[in-house]
């Protein structure tokens, strides 16, 4: 498996698994051994930053669902679109 | 013979509009002007035409063109809230079987839950979800995306299927959804491509979106983004009213939303 895509189908599989991202927004060190992720690429997503998720080789679709899954959305905040949606919903 | 009625392209996201108040609410105010001339034009069948966001497919497999053929589908809520709205499997399953002879194989899908790319366009078009829809895929995200002159023809090959196959004063209207111009989790992520996006409509609604389908994919990445690639979809709903001229409803080069957001209404004459 390449590096790409080891660290791509880590994302994908922590998008598909809430239990497992949810123990992942508390720690991300155990998912990166369980996918057996080198000493460079867990270097790089524990940087974090654009050019570090381009040079791992995450897919920008990736990378965006990465930042999500390190920093999840509290509860109840709101959506992207909530302040459009009464509009949208006619209510 | 069916007949498709009107053809419309729409970016299908929408961010807050804190800090941007004018440019968000003149694009809420097209999207609902999109709205207002679908629900005029009395639509049988809405064929919905965007890409999927790695939500559905995955990097188990690349699919390239897809028609949703389900008798339902139920949105993911990734933006809007999760609704249920009927599908169109005998239409579905036509177009399937009309474009193999016609040079497309197309993947049909039973088991699909569109993402924001197709749920926002979906609130738009028809809030009642009354009106069947007919999701069509068009893969814009991952390597490697159909070519904008195939995307062009599928839709013509749409128009086609519906005029010799559908029944008899059918009325189609078909949505090309995403874009425009913008640059996700790239270096360039924040540029809005303006002169690109004004010159992709300007053509567009005089009636020369043939031209804008003789791009390569590479061409349109290349100046209006990874992001910008969805116009793709724009261009099979073009290809589907060939030649028909139409309305710029709005463009916003929004910045802050790292995004050009447009929307076109094309009319096929006497509709």
């Amino acid at each position: 498996m390449s590096g790409a895509y080891r660290v791509q189908k880590l994302i994908q599989d922590l998008q598909r698994n809430p239990a497992a991202a949810a123990e992942f927004a508390r720690d991300q060190e155990p998912a990166y051994e369980s996918y057996g992720l080198t000493g460079e690429e867990k270097a790089l997503l524990r940087e974090g930053s654009p050019p570090a998720l381009h040079k791992v080789g995450l897919h920008p679709n990736l990378q965006m669902k990465f930042m999500r899954l390190k920093a999840p959305r509290p509860p109840g905040a709101p959506g992207l679109m909530d302040a459009y949606l009464d509009r949208l919903l006619g209510r | 013979m069916g007949r498709i009625v009107g053809g419309f392209g729409m970016s299908h996201v929408l961010f807050p509009p804190q800090g941007v108040e004018p440019q968000a609410g003149r694009v809420i105010d097209g999207m609902m002007e999109i709205r207002r001339r679908i629900a005029a034009l009395k639509p049988d069948v809405i064929v919905l035409a965007g890409s999927d966001h790695l939500n559905n497919f995955s990097l188990a497999a690349q699919v390239t063109l897809a028609v949703g053929v389900a008798d339902s589908f139920t949105t993911m809520g990734d933006g809007t809230p999760a609704a249920t709205f009927p599908g169109h499997r005998a239409f579905a399953e036509a177009f399937a079987r009309f474009a193999e002879p016609n040079g497309f194989d197309l993947v049909q899908m039973e088991e699909v839950k569109p993402d924001h790319g197709m749920s926002l366009p979906k609130l738009v078009v028809d809030p009642t979800d009354t009106v069947p829809v007919v999701p069509v895929y068009i893969n814009s995200l991952m390597p490697v995306p159909p070519s904008p002159r195939r995307c062009y023809r599928l839709g013509t090959v749409l128009k086609q299927m519906v005029e010799q196959q559908r029944p008899a004063g059918e009325r189609v209207v078909v949505v090309g959804t995403g874009g425009l111009s913008h640059w996700l989790c790239l270096p360039e992520q924040g540029r809005v491509a303006v002169e690109f996006d004004e010159d992709f409509i300007a053509r567009m609604i005089a009636g020369r979106s043939a031209e804008l389908a003789e791009y390569s994919a590479d061409h349109i990445f290349r100046e209006s983004g990874n992001g910008g690639l969805e116009v793709v979809s724009w261009l099979f709903m073009a290809g589907a009213l060939p030649g028909a001229k139409g309305e710029k409803l709005f463009y916003e080069p929004i910045p802050q939303w790292i995004s050009g957001m447009g929307g076109v209404a094309l009319m096929p004459e006497a509709a």
